[in-house]
């Protein structure tokens, strides 16, 4: 009986514990206004003592003494930075799978298929003043899957993650990931082509050249079907028809690269059939070929000082930033990686010390040039009028070690918030020693011992590797 | 004695099985004195069920048992219609274990003849084509009361199309009441290395596949319209078998147990405006909303998750995520009741069937009414799986499929004393004693 009163009152605490209210959960107030903050507007200058009015997910105000309708949220922003959310042109969060490693052109796969808006790293993400993601394929092959640019609205379903409006794009890769130079030869088990830097040339020339053949064939179709009913039309291949969209002008290239030559090859491919690369994706000898990329009107997003991690990242230097950006490359940094994405702040920091840019150009590089090389650098990337209210309020100067994230919004709604987070902790607790007592959480009387949960390596960016997150 | 008058006319109708392999010679039975439980009408809380030639003749608190029937006394007992297992692998050959960790990749199964695609991806295979009578696990679903259940490819990405089975019957055609009932999807990539090799490829492919079935059919269409002078289009019986899913004759039942999960079946299905079922559907209250609004019915695992392993003071504490799942999937039948999201349980690949009931009676805990858990074993899965007027209630000429039970069916001290299937009746073990907590 008394466990029985005991049952009984553990499912009436479990059935009364607000739920909905313990997960994290965007805030909606129709009108925000900081003041007194300093603003890094990226754009125009850094603005002190400078209020900043968010109403109905944009950017209404920026300027002094600014007023706000009565029911708008206040914050005093006093002593407090104010900047764009950041933009991640490299991240492979919340997807479920990364890789289709199986042939060499997967440009028929979409990373908007395998999105999980569950996964924790956004939240930390959100930490960090992320607001943005360029969720890429992996590089296993010379021709990935296709992107998908999000805002980080954790807690939010699938669609609403989806950034309007932005350039569509697709993961193309170069050198030892694609080359699998890594991959030890197994007995028994054929390699997949290409095995040589010469064989995904020829790969990626090959996908190309069929797929102009395909758009031929679709062409021809199209004007003789006006005048024949009984042609049967060609077969849709969801394999080309992003590739034609990328001699169309309408898809961005992300191409994943290393060393000069391949850089080089890879323009070279782009001219012959008349396209253009938008981003060399970490780029690590960029440096010695900034001009050839800049004549090419290609992006580079970069790491800030990794090197030597593998074979081909061997002439890495912590210069590539600033010596790319002087001679006219739109630069970024990006993160590849749940835990980097955390602090691309320093990252960005870090290109002040190396090479010497500016406070400007190095805030830059995680705003609004990520926001260029996704075509999104009308709705984000720098705090203007008009623009997406997607900004964070840092406790100090973000190039500072000792600052962090106080709250976050996209468009005008709080993704994070530090004192909310930290005040929701007693009740998770709570939470957590009722769930732990319910029925089908109870321990087994007898069992193996618990798994632990897999975790993402935080080592280097080798996004050629698959791993399942927990 | 009612009990061992039962016995006795069971293991005379099974005699009578055994003389003679087609059917046995009595075909009539009347269970009288029982309370029954329609579903379809209001209790009778003493009447009687006459079975006769395979179909339920009569029921009602006024129907007399007929001469000819063997009578068996059911006070005490009460007759529910026949329980259907919504999602199943039931009579389907073993398949082949899985590989060890590290070790190759397991050998792909036999390729289906002539198919223009590799294992896995074969929509043509049908389960009517491998099914076997008999075995533990039909005996096993039998003993608790299943009498029908839906049975399904379990491998691949498109597993093939299943049928609607009787859980009794000499031959694998005598079991079959429906086939094919759907196609089904997994979002498994293949394991033999090729593609597609992960879930990004999968929807790939599946996508590919619908669009050159649409090619398939209009090719076809221009062809017979006008065959002279039009190149003859390659036949394909993988494009051929899709026809029906893309027409939306035949439902697709897609495996989906996370939200995201269902929420991407739900994409598919719009793209391609497929009739979807979902089956396992965990967290399927939270898009119930969706369900609902697009009429998406769901087959519900009762495969409870529950913690399975002991407590170890130098573990990690387990994330509050997984805690609050494993509560909430108790919750989830009750939300969807109330969402008017229309379900039928299953058994989701249970170890021990005789959880089955037990986990039902779980969610009824959990804010699920009794008659809604027993119409989700009974009158939801016929409607889901389109046999509503062969299956899924006690009324006059619908097939004999009845479980009694002594007690009541979702009580704990309930217990199944026999099932019919097709009008013959079935023996049933008593289930081991469970051990005590």
């Amino acid at each position: 009986m008394k466990q029985f009163i005991a049952k009984l009152l553990l499912v009436a605490i479990i059935a009364t514990l607000p739920l909905s209210s313990v997960r994290a959960q965007k805030q909606t107030a129709p009108e925000t206004l900081i003041r007194n903050a300093t603003v890094l507007t990226v754009t125009r200058g850094t603005l002190q003592n400078t209020d900043v009015l968010l109403r109905n997910g944009k950017i209404a105000a920026v300027g002094k003494n600014l007023n706000a309708s009565a029911n708008a949220r206040i914050i005093d922003g006093t002593g407090k930075y104010v900047m764009p959310g950041i933009i991640d042109c490299h991240s492979h969060s919340m997807l479920d799978t990364i890789n289709e490693g199986t042939l060499s052109v997967t440009s028929m796969v979409r990373t908007a298929d395998v999105l999980n808006t569950t996964d924790i790293d956004l939240y930390r993400e959100l930490a960090g003043g992320v607001t943005s993601l360029n969720l890429l394929h992996g590089s296993a092959n010379p021709i990935g899957g296709l992107n998908t640019v999000v805002k980080v609205k954790y807690g939010r379903p699938a669609n609403e993650f989806l950034f309007p409006g932005a350039m569509p794009g697709i993961k193309f890769a170069l050198g030892e990931n694609v080359k699998r130079s890594s991959t030890p030869n197994q007995p028994g088990v054929t390699r997949r082509y290409p095995n040589t830097r010469m064989g995904v040339e020829e790969t990626i020339r090959d996908a190309f050249t069929r797929a102009r053949d395909y758009k031929r064939t679709w062409d021809e179709y199209r004007a003789a079907s006006k005048n024949d009913k009984n042609l049967i039309p060609p077969r849709r291949d969801l394999q080309l028809e992003p590739l034609v969209e990328i001699l169309e002008g309408k898809r961005y290239v992300h191409a994943h690269s290393y060393i000069a030559s391949e850089i080089l090859m890879l323009i070279s491919i782009a001219d012959e059939f008349g396209f253009k690369i938008k981003t060399f994706q970490h780029v690590l000898e960029g440096y010695k070929v900034a001009k050839e990329i800049a004549a090419h009107g290609a992006g580079a997003s970069i790491f800030a000082d990794s090197w030597a991690y593998k074979i081909e990242a061997y002439d890495a230097i912590p210069y590539n930033a600033a010596i790319m950006t002087r001679a006219g490359v739109v630069v970024s940094m990006n993160s590849d990686s749940d835990e980097r994405a955390r602090r691309l702040n320093i990252e960005a920091a870090k290109a002040m010390h190396w090479g010497d840019l500016t406070e400007e150009q190095a805030l830059k590089l995680i705003t609004l040039n990520p926001a260029i090389q996704l075509g999104i650098q009308e709705r984000v990337g720098s705090i203007e009028v008009g623009k997406d209210a997607d900004i964070a309020i840092w406790n100090g100067h973000p190039f500072s070690v000792y600052s962090r994230v106080e709250t976050t919004f996209i468009d005008g709604d709080v993704y994070f918030d530090r004192a909310q987070d930290l005040a929701r902790r007693p009740e998770l607790a709570k939470e957590r020693a009722a769930l732990e007592q319910a029925e089908p959480n109870r321990p087994r009387p007898k069992g193996e011992s618990p798994q632990t949960p897999r975790r993402r390596p935080s080592g280097h960016e080798d996004d050629d590797i698959e791993i399942e997150k927990p | 004695m009612p009990k061992i008058r039962l016995g006795l006319l069971v293991a005379f109708a099974l005699l009578c099985v055994n003389a003679n392999a087609q059917r046995s010679a009595i075909d009539t039975y009347a269970i009288t004195n029982a309370r029954i439980v329609t579903v379809s009408g209001p209790v009778i809380e003493r009447g009687t069920v006459v079975v006769r030639n395979g179909l339920i003749a009569a029921a009602g608190a006024n129907v007399n048992a007929p001469p000819d029937a063997r009578v068996i006394d059911g006070t005490g007992l009460t007759v529910y219609p026949g329980l259907i297992d919504s999602y199943t692998d039931l009579a389907l050959p073993e398949a082949a274990p899985s590989p060890s960790p590290g070790g190759p990749p397991r050998a792909a199964p036999a390729p289906g003849p002539n198919s223009t695609q590799p294992p896995g991806l074969q929509p043509e295979v049908m389960v009517e084509d491998v099914i076997r009578p008999g075995g533990n696990e039909i005996e096993a679903s039998r003993n608790i009361g299943i009498t029908t259940a839906l049975t399904s490819p379990r491998t691949g990405i498109w597993m093939g199309q299943s049928a609607l089975i009787n859980l009794a019957g000499e031959t694998p055609q005598q079991m079959i009441v429906r086939s094919p009932v759907a196609m089904h999807v997994g979002f498994t990539p293949l394991r033999t290395g090729g593609y597609p090799g992960s879930l990004l490829g999968v929807f790939a492919a599946l996508r590919q596949m619908m669009l050159d079935t649409q090619r398939y059919r209009e090719a076809l269409q221009i062809y017979e319209r006008a065959p002279r002078g039009v190149r003859r289009p390659d036949t394909d019986r993988s494009l051929a078998a899709l026809v029906p899913v893309l027409e939306g004759r035949m439902p697709v039942v897609m495996l989906a147990n996370s939200e995201r999960e269902i929420s991407r079946a739900l994409d598919l299905a719009e793209e391609f405006k497929l009739r979807l079922i979902i089956a396992g559907g965990r967290e399927a209250d939270r898009v119930a909303d969706r369900l609902a609004k697009q009429k998406v019915p769901v087959l519900l695992s009762l495969n409870l998750p529950k913690r399975t392993t002991a407590a170890i003071p130098e573990a990690d504490p387990e994330p509050l995520r997984v805690l609050r799942e494993r509560v909430e999937a108790q919750q989830t039948a009750g939300k969807l009741a109330k969402a008017g999201v229309r379900f039928a349980f299953q058994s989701g690949s249970l170890t021990n069937m005789s959880d089955l009931l037990a986990n039902a009676g779980k969610t009824i805990e959990n804010g699920l009414s009794a008659t809604d858990a027993l119409r989700a074993f009974t009158i939801w899965p016929a409607e889901i799986l389109g046999v509503q007027n062969q299956l899924g209630s006690i009324e006059a000429g619908k097939i004999a499929n009845l479980t009694v039970v002594r007690g009541d069916l979702f009580d704990r001290n309930g217990r199944v004393t026999h099932v019919f299937i097709d009008g013959r009746p079935f023996d049933i073990k008593p289930a081991p004693e469970s051990p005590k907590q």
